[in-house]
């Protein structure tokens, strides 16, 4: 009798489990895409910077991806007179060898948005992949990339970078690629910690006695709840990467058959005595002020986003 | 602690080792080899400037020709013995260039630690005692978004604003050319006036860390029950945040010193070539223009190793400092 109330009683404990679960895995569909949209839909509770810092991307993703609509004058082609100050024709002038420095802007705004995208969403989510794989996995795996990790997070990462990229030549391919083997690691540790964390959790413990797959729980279960701290790395990895490539190419480092920021600052200080006449103004300028303004633009948007997903995520600031 | 401390030093020298191995095998993953390339414009162009015969003659004289490992066992002996290489461009040992060039960017490196720690202490004391006043509140915002700017960027609206627009101070170099000094202190004058941009520029990307950090570990010191002793005692206000909370507070910022000093280390070459301050800096980016392979090997070498050796001190120093910390 004894037993049977412990067996039923058992039982309906289970049931109340499975029933949980059922519900989990049910609304599991919707979740992902509300994650999704909790990190989408604050954009009223950000603040009037991180508003700023939104409206400064999109109008610099709409120059990049319009610059042919927006400008008059092909950006590598010879459509004016050498140094040109600004005037009808040409709005910003035109450098050294007679080009639209205006057009040049405008592509290569696509020059650093495609480097900053492309390098953080790899090291960000192959990064976040790899770490929270180890995080799963444990034992030797996750040791030996503990260590890979610490090394390359203790490399000098710069001048590294000018090295390899001296080494391999110079084109985008090339650069993304360094970039991402410089920054996977951050993202790959973090991803790490919070595994871990997570996998204790009962309801993951839960989920894999009643067999759940471990691709199912680390997509299902792990995924969704690190994603939010991924993001907010991928920005701060994207500022970092338009940082290093505007560097590289303003040491020469960068693709010389496209324009970017870095490079047109790279031909511009790199034009002799331009500090000694008025060219700067317009050559040098323009590059300058749309690095720092991408730049600001992506702070603003990953402090607020750190503001407000702050309770669910401790990443140490600094270093 | 102990097992700590060994991992540390374990992270350490396989930095050093990884950073040797992409220094040997970068040149030699590279397409083709010296004696086939000498004269070629592009990668992957080659012009055959000797006949076979001497082709091997030289790899072999080179030691090319031999296995991998017996190349890194030598190209390690070099090190040890502080052979490395000689350069194409100067035509000189690697470590005389690199000797010639080294202590302009020390110079800038050092004053930029010593002018940012400071100024970040003191700015981060200030605004903790002024906490959640409008000042700073103001401050940090301003320091924030200035942290944003690459140093670089900075740089050059330093060059642009006091060099170019109110020529206060020189374009570029780190003396004035041909000058006659009337005795040493003229001569240090004009130096301090030639790195004085560039030490603020670095100083200036570095400051708010040291002021986030001083302010926030400020914050947190001033809780605890030994100030309340301190203030109970009758100590006077100045006493209990200079002697008591900002000791303690200092502690992280040693450690961060020693992070930052790596970080300009990387951001120096930059900070140098826009105000074309001839350290080691300004020389690896001539040495990659000019495609110096052993000069860029050498100084990225010394980058590194000097970052290694700044971490170590910093735990050292550390250890020293906080006796909660065993050795």
């Amino acid at each position: 009798m004894i037993k049977d109330i412990a067996a039923s009683g058992n039982a309906g404990i289970l049931s109340f489990i499975q029933a949980l679960n059922i519900n989990r895995i049910v609304s599991s569909k919707a979740k992902t895409f509300s994650r999704f949209s909790t990190i989408a839909k604050p954009f009223s509770r950000f603040s009037t910077e991180g508003k700023i810092g939104v409206l400064g991307i999109l109008c610099i993703i709409l120059m990049a991806v319009f610059a042919p609509v927006i400008t008059i004058c092909p950006p590598q082609k010879i459509t004016g007179d050498s140094l040109e100050p600004p005037g009808p024709g040409h709005i910003l002038g035109t450098d050294e060898l007679g080009m639209d420095i205006w057009s040049q802007i405008c592509y290569g705004a696509r020059m650093s948005l495609t480097i900053g995208l492309a390098v953080a969403i790899l090291s960000g989510f192959g990064g976040g992949a790899v770490g929270i794989l180890a995080g799963y996995m444990g034992g030797h795996i996750d040791k030996a990339l503990m260590r890979i990790i610490d090394v390359t997070m203790a490399l000098p990462s710069f001048p590294l970078l000018i090295v390899i990229s001296a080494f391999l030549g110079p084109s985008i391919l090339n650069v993304i690629f360094i970039l991402v083997l410089f920054s996977w690691a951050k993202p790959a540790r973090i991803a790490r910690s919070q595994t871990l964390s997570l996998k204790k959790n009962n309801y993951i413990i839960a989920a894999r006695n009643y067999g759940a797959k471990p691709f199912y729980l680390l997509w299902r279960h792990i995924f969704p709840e690190v994603m939010p701290v991924l993001l907010v790395l991928v920005i701060g990895i994207s500022s970092h990467a338009i940082i290093a490539e505007a560097g590289l190419a303003f040491l020469g480092l960068g693709d010389p058959t496209s324009k970017s920021w870095g490079m047109m600052l790279n031909h511009a200080t790199g034009f002799r005595s331009i500090y000694f006449t008025p060219y700067w103004q317009w050559w040098l300028l323009p590059p300058l002020f749309m690095l720092i303004f991408l730049l600001l633009c992506l702070a603003f948007i990953s402090r607020d986003m750190e503001r407000i997903l702050d309770p669910k995520l401790k990443i140490k600031k600094g270093f | 602690m102990v097992k700590d401390r060994n991992s540390f030093i374990l992270r350490l020298l396989s930095t050093l080792f990884v950073i040797l191995a992409i220094n040997f095998f970068l040149p030699r993953m590279m397409p083709g080899d010296p004696f086939s390339t000498t004269s070629a414009d592009e990668v992957g162009e080659e012009i055959i400037v000797m006949t076979e015969e001497q082709r091997l003659y030289y790899l072999n004289y080179y030691g090319l020709d031999r296995p991998l490992h017996e190349q890194f066992l030598g190209y390690m002996k070099n090190l040890m013995k502080g052979d490395l290489g000689r350069s194409i461009y100067y035509k000189m040992p690697v470590r005389d260039v690199i000797m010639l060039h080294l202590p302009w960017t020390v110079l800038i490196v050092v004053g930029a630690t010593i002018i940012s720690t400071i100024s970040g202490v003191v700015l981060g004391t200030l605004s903790a005692k002024n906490r959640k006043k409008g000042s700073d509140r103001l401050m940090m915002m301003g320091m924030i978004s200035f942290a944003e700017i690459p140093s670089f960027l900075l740089g050059l609206i330093l060059l642009l604003v006091f060099s170019v627009h109110l020529r206060l101070f020189p374009l570029a170099g780190a003396v004035t050319p041909f000058a006659d000094y009337n005795g040493p202190a003229e001569q240090a004058w004009d130096i301090l006036y030639h790195a004085s941009l560039p030490i603020v520029t670095l100083s200036l990307s570095q400051l708010t860390g040291v002021y986030l950090l001083t302010r926030n570990t400020l914050i947190t010191v001033t809780t605890k029950d030994y100030i309340r002793t301190a203030r109970a005692k009758g100590l006077g206000e100045n006493t209990v945040w200079i002697r008591h909370a900002l000791r303690n507070a200092l502690l992280p910022v040693v450690t961060r010193t020693g992070f930052m000093i790596g970080i300009m280390m990387g951001g120096v070459v930059l900070v140098e070539s826009v105000f074309s301050y001839p350290g080691i800096g300004m020389t690896l980016r001539s040495a990659v223009v000019g495609r110096d392979y052993p000069l860029i090997q050498g100084i990225l070498l010394v980058i590194a190793v000097s970052i290694l050796i700044c971490n170590l001190l910093v735990d050292k120093i550390y250890g020293k400092l906080d006796p909660r910390v065993v050795i």
